[in-house]
């Protein structure tokens, strides 16, 4: 089958962080991922990928500031043609690094908070960060950049939800991300403690209906429906090896930002092959292209080029099969293992991110 | 956002982690929108290039920097 050609990669440069998020996406075995690509390395995959077609890159980790590297690798992709994403947490977006990465091209940051309010969000972080992520937040929307603020939502912060939009309002946020916790890596290591309750989404499909209604034309929200709680699986990545790929900080080239998850496959890396090539005919992403790989019920449903099966990584963690039909699906035979884990109502305590290895 | 001709020809808008394909007058009007020329300035130009009613264009104009500026990519 020929490869459709990718439009968008996420460079993970590394996953080092100084937040402790029990949500991270990151995998637990952060400390395999220390030997880091080197800033040559990173442009040449930069260079391969417009050369693939590739017209977005967005640059995330970890924290993707702690690389100091950062303004020449944007201003290389920007000067290449590739419109340029920062997502970060913006705890060290002083006047001087923004002025950097501004000056490099840098077209739009992703400012992630983890609650309204300066104590549950520092709660949520493990340490002392709200205040300057809202002083990052000031700064940045002075400048001449598209900014878009993300909030990460779960069990623990859900129910603030209207007051994490009040808090865009006042700072003349345009763009606003809720985003439910996808359970990968921390997240799904920390899933009991973490799932919202069903009354909490009802409350919050409410709270963003109203909000939405009242702010048209100001502010952007968006809300997608956390993982487990839609009837149909989110249609992941847009398909696997569709149209996004992502290079974790040790060279692997995944499918979605998750896929290191699946332990039955293994990722090719940029140090020994082309990026292109990778793209095209790797193992990892040739298995799961396309729907020539689907079961039933995905092989004869309609939504089979919408949905794309749901998603890969989230079949593996719930079957431990990433070739099943995501259990997320209300037609899964398996979506009552999911259905099982929406009772889970646990006090169970977070286990914060933290780089010494877990497994 | 950036406007970026892609490899087939095609106007491409690259927004915050999205990609927006253009047709061919949707990329003229943005290739004119500079944050200086008025509306009325960018329907003068499209005029003097094409054999449409004035009234006709000035509509297309401004619904297509309507729906941009809802999806918050333009501002006034």
């Amino acid at each position: 089958m020929t490869a459709p050609r990718p439009n968008s990669l996420l460079c993970e440069l590394t996953y080092r962080c100084n937040l402790q998020c029990p949500y991270c996406y990151n995998p637990l075995d952060l400390q395999s991922y220390r030997q880091e690509l080197t800033t040559a390395e990173w442009k040449r995959v930069l260079d391969e990928a417009v050369g693939m077609g590739v017209v977005q890159a967005g640059f995330s980790g970890g924290e993707p500031t702690l690389r100091d590297d950062l303004p020449e690798l944007i201003a290389h992709a920007s000067k290449a043609g590739l419109y340029t994403n920062l997502i970060t947490q913006g705890t060290f977006l002083d006047d001087a690094k923004l002025d950097a990465l501004l000056g490099a091209g840098l077209d739009h940051i992703q400012i992630s908070i983890q609650a309204p309010t300066e104590e549950l969000a520092d709660r949520i972080a493990g340490t002392h960060v709200h205040a300057k992520k809202e002083d990052a937040i000031d700064r940045v929307a002075r400048r001449d950049v598209a900014l878009t603020l993300n909030c990460v939502l779960h069990r623990g912060n859900h129910d603030q939800i209207g007051e994490v939009i009040a808090f865009a309002e006042r700072h003349g946020i345009t763009k606003l991300e809720l985003a439910n916790v996808q359970f990968y890596g921390w997240a799904y290591r920390n899933r009991a403690g973490l799932l919202p309750t069903r009354a909490q989404v009802e409350h919050a499909l409410e709270v963003v209906a109203e909000a939405r209604e009242r702010l048209a034309g100001k502010m952007r929200i968006a809300y997608v429906l956390p993982d487990y709680f839609g009837g149909r699986p989110k249609p992941c990545m847009n398909g696997w090896g569709q149209a996004f790929l992502t290079v974790t900080p040790d060279g692997r080239v995944l499918p979605c930002p998750a896929a290191a998850g699946i332990k039955t496959l293994t990722f090719d890396r940029v140090q020994d092959r082309p990026l292109g090539e990778i793209w095209e005919s790797s193992d990892a992403f040739v298995a799961y292209r396309g729907t020539a790989w689907m079961p039933e019920p995905c092989r004869s449903c309609d939504r089979k080029e919408i949905d794309w099966g749901g998603c890969r990584c989230q079949a593996f963690l719930l079957t431990g099969d990433a070739g099943k039909t995501d259990p997320t699906c209300e037609l899964s035979p398996e979506h009552e293992t999911v259905i099982a884990a929406l009772g889970v109502e646990s006090d169970t305590p977070l286990v914060p991110r933290r780089m010494k290895s877990l497994v | 956002m950036r406007l970026h001709k892609d490899t087939d020809g095609t106007m491409l808008l690259l927004v915050p982690e999205g990609i927006l394909r253009l047709n061919d007058t949707a990329a003229e009007t943005l290739a004119l929108v500079d944050g200086e020329r008025s509306v009325d300035a960018i329907v003068d130009a499209l005029g003097a290039r094409y054999a449409v009613p004035r009234a006709e264009l000035g509509r297309d104009v401004e619904d297509l920097i309507e729906r941009l500026t809802l999806r918050g990519y333009l501002t006034s």
